[in-house]
Parts: structure tokens; sequence; C-alpha cells
């Protein structure tokens, strides 16, 4: 039994209790006043291992570990401190500085103060965690001291001080009582030590101030970057806003208005004369921005910059909604901001009104436009931003503007003010103060955004690093994957030591004894095979299919048992659950789970054992269902074909043995699965799919092709919907609160206003949107007798105008809610992939808890857990599918690179001022503006409720929706992101 | 925003400073009410607890049903929690469920400790005011109703003293989590917690209420440091017993 006699060496009346006693207002806008208890005490170490007095008081757990000292006996110096030195730095050196501290060549043996990680935690919640994570990292020697419980670093707040006074109080004492101390630990061991310094660092000129009174040992964020090594690239990352605001405080006018109180936005929402949304701005128009409100249908438009009030695609903002008469219709034409403001310098500061002259005239002919119309002319609620509750900001990719940069010599150091031009057209130039502009130039780049003040006309940010050569293939696959936020580093250690131990060479164990055979059943001797892509190495699934005595088939799909691998909560489940899934690009794959796992262990290669999670179902030669039936199994895999190999050998006549015949079974079942589905109302969407051919060698893209779709697709596609809607089921039984599900909401009949109506007025079809069925059958009579491909294109433009579909807790949705709209399936969830996703192992765990297989770990029984689990993995899986198109992009860029070609083309939309060209063989669709037609830029005359662009002046053309034409592909580097794009010409 | 609880792992110092195996500061007072047979006040940490004790007394009017029916003494318990105990000012009514499941806690505890059959078709009424609530609401309420009934002079078999247990959150990469000692009310939000109360600090646990959810293995861990807990809590009030009958005896 543990003792608890050291608890009272100190005894109970001591003088060292203290009460600390602060004010709160709660949500609801009440004030609490709390009072909490504090017990100072001496036994905190210092955690340095140059003292060994504080190694014998340095606490014990429950299990008598010490932690061990983290702060080094050596550690690094700078000039002014040769002897070495430990950082103390305060509250605003890690807001502003964040980025430095994660630098791996300096800021190693730092002292975070509890002070400080309070107040850090305080003001940014994210700062916070990455600060956590720095103070776990073992080679950077972070040290959280908790000065506040320390009877010596205690201080009390003076009557009438304020709390960041008290704060800054309490670090110079910390910092002081650091100083003395560790003199004192080196005078006890001796001579030859050398005794480092404790260095304050703020960027707080008042607390520096009176550091340099009290002989502490301070400095600012910025002089202490300047006396290391490579301080011109360190300098770079410091962040911008604090240093500027005080350069500029007094003058300049105001740009913006001010945003509202929090507790009058909060007022406000509640009582409903303000609404709060997340900001999105339209890709083809980056002064129009909507922000969906629950209170509306049609989403609110937020029309220029002054109403979009620095708020940034993606943030969370309160909106008022203007007056009637203010109301716009959501604009036809196409605004680039590179095209209107391209000469603003990023220096001037004085000159720039909010709205540039461009801006103005852009805006006001929209406004004309409407006021023009009929009374159909659909004035859209529009609103503007009038606070921001929650600051997506994250770090940017982009390029320098190359206009921006005053003296792009590289050796120029002094420092300049430059725009950088984010790859996405959503985000605003964002200014960035820099030494090496002339370095920049013509590098990919990563920012991050600090602030945007009233003053200031774009954001002001800071560099963080450079990616590489722009256009070189390196640096745009990174610059694409930290654009969508995907996890590419590669697995850290601790992950790698969840693999099992005997890595490639593990085996189904040999004897049924065996721990990992309990529970299991043996289906080695089934004829199972695999149907995947060419090249597929990571195989998730296996079928198999076999006649019964009595006239019925089993047929059993299997399923990679990942989770007999990655056990719940450890690390590389935990990294998993936060890649949440496998990102496939063109050349690249990141992989959730190690390659050991995803390509070997799990994967079911044919002609070796492995263990597999089985759903077995009887079927009826007419598909129905008689019964199904979940267990965990070892199969053994016969043969590994790709959807042409198996394609070929299911048309093969003179094939007949047992493999063939059962794939043959499969193909017949599939096809009366597929028909039940569609009789259902399943939809049959379409989205352009293409695949990019590379050299084998240097995969250099050389062409793109449309993907084909064989029979075999849909094979195994049917079974894996019906495994998945068999396994919803069975976890919902199991779990009526927790299950794990995939839901996809019906989309709302706004959505289909303008496709319903396009089709009306320019072809005479009607959609009809109030069941999938009716949607899908309607579809079916979207046909052009002379175009094939117009029901395509028909299906491609309604797929954009679904809700996309989403994971979620059973718990938090009421059964009706559950319907996946597009499969016309009640309930559905995903199982069939959990080596590349981590919904599907979040199932199998499930699954195996509701077969009595082992206990559920006590994470998915939290509903507040699996619901953070699900918007991860709901982000991930977006961001993934976004890189992969992303990629394809990219590729179809360099395949076409310096190719000329003529294709046909189809028109999509319409704007007063330029078209959309969808080209099918390709899959790519592109912009053609008017001033691309002709020079000087031809006048044209848009009729929006017919959907007619008539053309005139230097060139006359009548340009409709839907309309065939044919386009001349060319390839350009787009100036404003930098990547390499399509270009159409109208022929 | 203060910190939390996981911060725990970070320095093995709680949220307000304590290790893991410390109790708070215990204050506690006999005889404060002159006019109740015996009474007593109770402070551990923030938590303040007044309890007075009437009886053994004749069963109020009613008949047999209101008194201790037979051979035995009737034990009442009635607890009320101050609207100003809590941080928001809030009244918790008579029908309150936690509080009668506290009631009956004390009053079952009791029955089996106090020497009941000598005071046949009698009532002992405990009452029990939480002044102030800071965490361990339940068990600082048992320690002041034991030192209440010493100071009523009313025989029981040993002291009957609590305190409570909860166990540290887990970081995400090790499994080891501490069990803490005697909660404040902050923790008491954010970490699952045992309330045990054992007799004479001895390791025979006669009060054991949990309602949070707690992993299997950790709760042999947290029971142990709980009832090693009691022990000091019975030292503490052992000496505020020997104290005050040394000043009464001179």
């Amino acid at each position: 039994m543990t003792s608890l006699k050291r608890s009272f060496a100190s005894d109970s009346s001591a003088p060292n209790l203290s009460n600390k006693v602060y004010v709160r207002s709660t949500k609801s806008g009440k004030v609490q006043k709390i009072v909490r208890e504090l017990y100072l005490r001496q036994d905190i170490p210092c955690s340095s291992n140059l003292c060994s007095k504080c190694a014998q008081i340095a606490p014990t757990d429950y299990n008598n570990k010490v932690a061990p000292f983290v702060l080094s006996d050596t550690p690094a110096g700078t000039k002014a401190f040769p002897n070495g030195h430990y950082l103390v730095p305060d509250t605003n050196a890690f807001l502003t500085g964040m980025d430095l501290f994660e630098v791996e060549t300096a800021f190693y043996d730092v002292i975070v103060l509890q002070i400080v990680l309070e107040e850090v935690k305080n003001r940014s919640l994210p700062l916070y965690h990455r600060l956590i994570n720095l103070t776990k990292n073992e080679d950077k020697r972070f040290f959280v001291f908790f000065n506040e419980f320390r009877l010596e670093t205690y201080v009390a707040r003076d009557h009438g001080e304020s709390i960041n006074d008290r704060n800054d109080k309490a670090v110079r004492k910390a910092v002081q009582w650091y100083g003395e101390h560790l003199q004192e630990a080196v005078r006890a061991r001796g001579k030859s030590l050398r005794c480092p310094s404790i260095v304050m660092i703020s960027d707080d000129k008042e607390n520096l101030r009176k550091a340099k009174a009290e002989k502490v040992p301070a400095l600012s964020l910025s002089e202490y970057v300047s006396g290391l090594k490579d301080a011109d690239l360190l300098l770079d990352m410091i962040s911008a806003g604090r240093e500027q605001r005080e350069n500029k405080s007094g003058k300049g006018e105001l740009f913006y208005p001010e945003y509202f109180s929090l507790s009058k936005m909060l007022t406000g929402v509640k009582a409903g004369t303000m609404h709060q949304g997340i900001f999105n701005v339209s890709p083809y128009n980056y002064l129009e921005g909507t922000v969906h409100v629950p209170a509306f249908d049609k989403s609110l438009l937020v029309l220029g910059r002054e109403n979009s009030n620095r708020a940034v695609s993606g943030d969370v903002v309160v909106v008022e909604v203007l007056p009637k008469d203010q109301w716009k219709a959501p604009s036809t034409k196409i605004i680039e901001e590179e095209t209107l403001n391209k000469n603003d310098n990023a220096d001037a500061e004085d000159g720039e009104t909010i709205v540039s002259e461009r801006e103005r005239r852009a805006l006001q002919e929209e406004v004309k436009r409407v006021h023009g119309q009929s009374v159909e002319g659909r004035p859209q609620p529009t609103a503007r931003v009038v606070g921001i509750i929650k600051r997506n900001w994250r770090q940017y990719v982009g390029h320098v503007d190359k206009d921006s940069v005053r003296s792009s010599s590289k050796s120029s150091r002094s420092q300049q003010t430059v725009f950088l031009v984010p790859m996405d057209k959503r985000i605003p130039k964002i200014r960035v103060r820099t030494r090496q502009a002339g370095e920049l130039l013509g590098k990919r780049v990563l920012v991050t955004i600090d602030s945007w003040d009233r003053d200031s006309r774009y954001p002001v940010g800071h560099f963080v690093r450079s990616l590489g050569e722009l256009e070189s293939k390196g640096a745009e696959t990174e610059a694409l994957l930290l654009e969508f936020d995907v996890q590419y580093r590669p697995f850290p250690k601790t992950v790698l030591d969840c693999l099992p131990a005997e890595g490639h060479d593990w085996k189904v164990p040999k004897s049924l004894e065996d721990p990992g055979w309990k529970g299991r059943k043996d289906l080695r001797d089934l004829l199972v095979c695999s149907i995947d892509p060419p090249g597929c190495v990571d195989i998730d699934d296996a079928l198999h299919a076999r006649p019964l005595p009595n006239g019925n088939f089993e047929v059993g799909v299997h399923i990679a048992d990942v989770s007999h691998f990655v056990k719940p909560n450890n690390a590389m489940d935990k990294e998993a659950s936060m890649r949440g899934t496998t990102v496939y690009l063109v050349d690249k794959r990141i992989d959730m789970l190690p390659m050991l796992l995803g390509t070997d262990l799990c994967s079911l290669k044919p002609y070796v054992e492995r263990y597999a999670f089985s759903v077995l179902w009887e079927i009826t030669p007419e598909a129905e269902i008689i019964s199904s039936q979940f267990t965990k199994s070892v199969i053994r895999s016969r043969e590994a074909f790709s959807y042409e190999q198996a394609q070929i050998r299911i048309d093969d006549k003179s094939q007949n043995d047992d493999l063939t015949t059962g794939m043959r079974t499969l193909l017949l079942l599939s096809k009366k699965l597929r028909q039940q589905r569609m009789d259902a109302g399943a939809l049959n969407l379409a989205s352009p799919e293409v695949k990019v051919q590379t050299e084998s060698e240097t995969s250099d893209p050389v062409d793109v092709q449309t993907k084909k779709l064989l029979d075999t697709n849909s094979l195994v596609e049917e079974f894996m919907l019906l495994a998945n809607i068999s396994v919803a089921g069975k976890i919902y039984e199991a779990f009526p609160q927790t299950a794990l599900l995939r839901r996809h909401a019906a989309p709302p009949k706004t959505n289909f206003e303008e496709l319903g109506n396009q089709l009306k007025v320019k072809r005479g079809m009607e959609i009809r949107t109030e069941s999938s069925k009716a949607l899908a059958d309607s579809l079916d009579t979207c046909v052009d007798a002379k175009e094939p491909f117009f029901n395509t294109l028909v299906r491609i433009m309604a797929t954009r105008c679904m809700m996309s579909a989403e994971y979620f807790c059973s718990g938090t949705q009421a059964y009706p809610e559950f319907r996946h709209y597009g499969l016309a399936s009640e309930i559905y969830t995903h199982f069939t992939s959990p080596i590349r996703r981590y919904a599907d192992l979040e199932a199998h765990r499930q699954l195996a808890a509701a077969i009595d297989y082992e206990q559920l770990d006590p994470s998915l029984h939290s509903k507040a857990k699996l619901e953070a689990v699900c918007k991860n993995i709901n982000v991930r899986h977006r961001n993934a599918q976004m890189a992969g198109r992303a990629s394809i992009e990219y590729y179809v860029g360099q395949a076409l690179k310096g190719r000329i070609i003529e294709e046909e083309g189809f028109v999509m939309k319409i704007f007063s001022n330029g078209f959309v060209v969808f080209v099918p063989r390709f899959g790519i669709e592109s912009l053609i503006r008017l001033r691309d037609l002709g020079t000087p830029e031809p006048e044209s005359e848009f009729d929006s409720e017919n959907y007619v662009l008539n053309v005139t002046g230097s060139r006359n053309v009548k340009v409709e929706l839907f309309q065939k034409v044919k386009v001349r592909i060319s390839d350009e580097q787009e100036k404003s992101t930098g990547k390499r794009k399509i270009r159409l010409a109208l022929l | 925003m203060p910190l939390d609880t996981s911060t725990y792992s970070l320095a093995l110092l709680r949220l307000d400073g304590r290790r893991w195996n410390e109790l708070r500061r215990i204050h506690a007072q006999i005889s404060t009410q002159a006019a109740a047979d015996g009474s007593s006040y109770l402070e551990m940490g923030n938590t303040k607890v007044i309890c007075t004790v009437a009886g053994p007394a004749e069963g109020r009017t009613g008949g047999a049903a209101r008194g201790g029916a037979g051979s035995e003494a009737k034990i009442e318990v009635e607890i009320g929690f101050a609207g100003f105990s809590g941080v928001d000012r809030k009244r918790r009514g008579r029908g309150d469920k936690r509080t009668a499941e506290m009631c009956h806690t004390l009053q079952t505890a009791f029955s089996s400790l106090l020497l009941t059959h000598l005071y046949p078709h009698s009532t002992i009424s405990i009452s029990i005011h939480i002044l102030s609530q800071d965490g361990s609401v339940l068990a600082a309420s048992i320690n002041a109703a034991t030192i209440a009934l010493i100071d009523a002079g009313i025989p029981m078999s040993d002291y009957l003293v609590a305190c409570t247990a909860a166990s540290s959150p887990t970081t995400a990469d090790d499994e080891v989590s501490d069990p803490l000692l005697d909660l404040n009310g902050l923790e008491e939000q954010e970490l699952p917690f045992l309330t045990v109360g054992t007799v004479g600090g001895s390791e025979r646990v006669s009060v054991l209420v949990m309602e949070t959810r707690v992993r299997m293995e950790r709760v042999e861990g947290m029971l142990a440091v709980g009832v090693q807990g009691c022990k000091r809590v019975k030292e503490i009030l052992d000496g505020v017993v020997r104290e005050y009958g040394k000043r009464a005896v001179r």
C-alpha cells in the first residue's frame, strides 16, 4: 500500500494556503464568482539537470515513478549569453511567435510558466494545443513550471492592479527565482559548471522596462532572434500583427466598420435580428460571399468588401440582414481579384480606399443590372458581416506576387512588404513583410494570417516556410497536401512500435489453439477472390459465392480484419483517427495506416492466409436475402483480379471451374440487386472521372483518359453496398445510441430550382424532387436524342445540387434522418474499406462487439467522443476528395502542357461576361471570358431569363446554356495562383 | 479559460496545487451550537458543513410509526443545501432525489454503526446544513455527523469517516493514471470519482458510492487511496475530539 505520509509534512494551518478568486461569465450571460483554493508548496522541482537538490524532492506518482528532468545541463547559448540560457517566454511571445518555437534549429530549453500556459489557453486554443505538443516533444526540452503553486514564486494581486500587470509580475518573479535557484545549485555542485542565464522573452514594452529596472535579463522576441544564426529566416516568422499595430497607431484611416461586441452579437442572434453561419466565398467572384443560416432556406448573400468586413472564407460570422431595398441578386459576372487590383502597392497604405475605384465600378454595374430587371430578377436576402465568432484561419499556400516586390535582387536584405497570392482563389491577398523577397519569388510558400485590422485593406500575415520551386512536382504535391490539410509526414516511431514484431513474416498461426483463432471461423476452404483496380496493393475486400443444396446461394463478403491489428487508443489508432482516410493522388498515396499493415498483413492478398471479417448471406436466385451472418474468419484468397481480368474470365465460355462459376453467380446476383436498388429510387449520378496515364519510369503524365466502367465494377460495388447496409442494421440494433453510420440528407428543393428552371427554359424538361425515386426517374427522361452526352451532363450538374453524405453517431439523429438519399437505403454505414477509412475501422469494432467477439472500447460508448470522431473524418474525407481532384487537375495540366487540341465541349453555366465550358474528353471545365473572345473586349447582352449571351462587336456569337461548342484547349500558367491550368478558347 | 485536469500529467500537480495523495485542509469544531444535543462544524477545503444532532428522544407524536419501532432507535437524517452554497444561487427543494439519496446513505450507515438497541422507542435526528460546496459534500456530511454524534454522547462502535477518490485523466500516449484523493468541486465535475467511508480508520468499508463511469481496472487503485485517506481523516477528527475532551475536562 502506498503511504500517504508525505502529504502532511507541512501542516494544515500553515501559511501555504491561498485563495484564487475570479469572476467569469457563462454562456447565458450570467456572472459567476469562483473561489478556488491554492496550495502553495516547495517541492516543485526546477527540472534542470544541473540541480541536485530538486532531484531529491521530485514528486512521485502512484507507481512511485519520478518524471525525468527536462532542461539540459549544457544549454545552447548566444553571443549575449555565452554560458547558455534557459528561455522564459511570456504570453505574447507565444502568441506572436509560435511558429518560431516550433523551429528545429533553435529554441531549446524553454520554461513554460503555468500562468503563461493558462493565458495562452485563454487567448487561443489551437496555440495552446501546439504548446502542449511542444512540451511533450522530448527533443525540444520544454518544461512547464507551475509557478503559481510554488511558495517562492507565487505573487498576490495588489489592490487596483490589473490582471495583466499581476501576471507580468509573476513571470518576472519566476525568472528571478530561477536565476537565484540555479546559481545556488551550480555553486553546490562545484565550480567546473557554467551557470546558464535565465532570459525572459516578452514583446510587451512595459514588461521589458520593468524587467530592466528589476535587473531581470529580458529581451524582446525579435531582439533575441536577431542574435541567432539564421536570423533573417527566423525573423520573418514572427507574427506581423503586433509590431505593425505599434507602428501605425494614431495614423491611418479606418477602412472597415468596427465589429459588434460579443455580447451584442449573442443577444442579436438569440433575438433573431442577427444570424450566425459560416462565410463562404464564391469561387467565381471573390467579392461575393454566402452565409447559410438556419432561419433562411436560401443562403444569405454578402456582397462587396465592405459588407464582408474582413471575413475570410471559412470563418464563423454573425451577419445582419440589410433592408429589403438593398437586396441584390447573386452575381452573374466573373470578378477576379487579380484583374481588378493588380496594381495595388503592398507598401502604400495611405492612398488606398476600402473599395478601389474599379471594384466599385464592377459592383455598380451589377446593381444596375439588378434594378433594370423585371420583378422576377430574384433579389436574394443580402446581409453584411457585423462580427466574427471564430476565425478559421489556417496556413495558406501561395506565391509571392511578382509585381509587389520592390527590389528582387537576391542579395537585398532590406525588409519589404509583398503580397502573397494564395492558391485558393477565395482567400484574399495576404500582406507579408519579409527580408527575403528576392529568394521567395517563383517559389511556393506557406504563410499564415496573423490579423486583419480595420485600417488595413488586406490581412497581414507572416512567412512560415518555402516549399520549393513553382511547378516542381515535389513542391506542388506538398502544396496540395498542405492546402487540404492532409497529414503526410512519415509515421512517428511510437506508431511503428504498435506494429506486430514479426513484421512481414507475420502469419496466421498454424495451431487452432492460438488465441488469434478464438472466435474465428475457418473459411480457408472457400473459393474466395478479390476484384480491384489494376495495381491495387491495399486489398480491402474479397468475395465468394457457392450454391447451397436448397437451390439458394451462399454469398460472402470478406473484409480485411484491420481491427485485429489496430487496437483502440494506441498510438497507431490515434494517428489513424487523425488522418481519417487514405488520400489518393495521381502519383502518390498517403496512407492512413503504415505500409506493413495496409499493403501486407491486412491486405487480402491471394494465395496466403489472412484474418478477415466476413459477412455471409443466404440469397435466393432472385436476389432475396434469406439470412445474414457476421463472423471473424480466416480466409485464403485464390486469386486477385483486376476489373478487366475478372471480366475476361467471366466472359470466357471455356472456363468452367468453380471459381469462375462463383464469379458468374455473383455477377448475376449483383445485376438483380442493382435493379432492386434502382427500383427503390437509388440515384445514378455522374461525376467526370478521368485517369491520368503516366510514364512508368518518371511518372510524368503523358495522356488523359476517361475511366471505363465494366460490369465487374458494379459487381463489387453492389455487394459492398449490401454488406454496408447489413452491418449498419446490425450495429444500430446493438448500439442504438452510438452506432457510427453514414447518412445522405435529401437536398432541399431550392438546390434544384436553378437547374430545374434551366432545363425547363432551354429544353422543356422537368426535374421532380419530391423523392429520390422521382428525381431518378425524371433524370432518366432528360435525354437529347441527338446528343448522348447531354444526359450525363445533366447528371453531373444534378450531382452538384446534392448535399454531401456524412458520418454521424446514431444517437444524434432521429431514425428517419438516417436515410441515405443517393442509395435509397434506410440505413447505411461504411464497413468495407477499413485499410483506407477510419470510419470502417470503428464500424468493425462495433460489429465485433455486437456479435460478442470482444468487448467494446469505452471510447465507442461515448456519444461525445464518437461525434468528435465523425466530425473529423467528415472533414478529412472531404479534404481527401478535393486533394485527389486537385491532383488530377494538376496532372491533366501537365499532360496537356505544350499541346493544342481541339475538342467538343458543353456550356454549363453562363455569366454576363463569360461562360463555363465542360470538356467531357478530359473531364475539365474552364471559364471563357468575353475578353478572351477578342480584342477589344466585345460587347455583350445577357438574357438571364433565357440563359443566352449575345456577343457583338469584335466577335459575333450567340452562346446558350447546354450548347455544344468546339473549343481549343491549350495550357497556360495562371497568374493568380501560379498553377498551370487549362485554357479554353471558343472556335 | 483556466487550466483543466488534463494538465495533471505535466507536473503531477492538481488544479489547486496538491499532489495525488494529499487531502485538503480539514478544520473541525465540536459543540458549536449550545442548544443542540450534539453539534459540529467541519470544513474540507472550501466545503463547509454544519451538523446538529437531536436525541435520542422520544418519537414525535403520531404513535409508534414515528418513533423507532420495537427495540431500536430510529435515525432520521435531513440535509439542507443553503441557497448560497454553490456558485449559482439555487434552491434545492425538499423532493430533490440527490439529497434524498444522500440522506438515505447516511441513515443506513449510521443505523448499523450506532448502538441503537440501547434506545428503544426513540429517535435520533441528524440535521446537516451545507453552507458551501466545493466537492466531497457527501464525505464532509458523514464526517461532520460522526463528530456531532460523538458530541451528543451517543454510543457508537467506532468513527465513521469518509473521503473521495478519483482517477486522473489519461493522456494520449500512456495508459497509467494516478488515483487522486479528496476532490474539489472542479475535479468532481471532470473526473470519475467515488466516495468511500470506513469504520474507525480500519479497512472495513461501510459506505461506497459511485455515480460516474470508470474503467474497471482503475477502481482498485481509487479504493485503496480512498481507504488510506479515510485513515488520515480519522486521525484528524480523533485529534479534534481529544483536544475538545481535554478542554472540557479542565
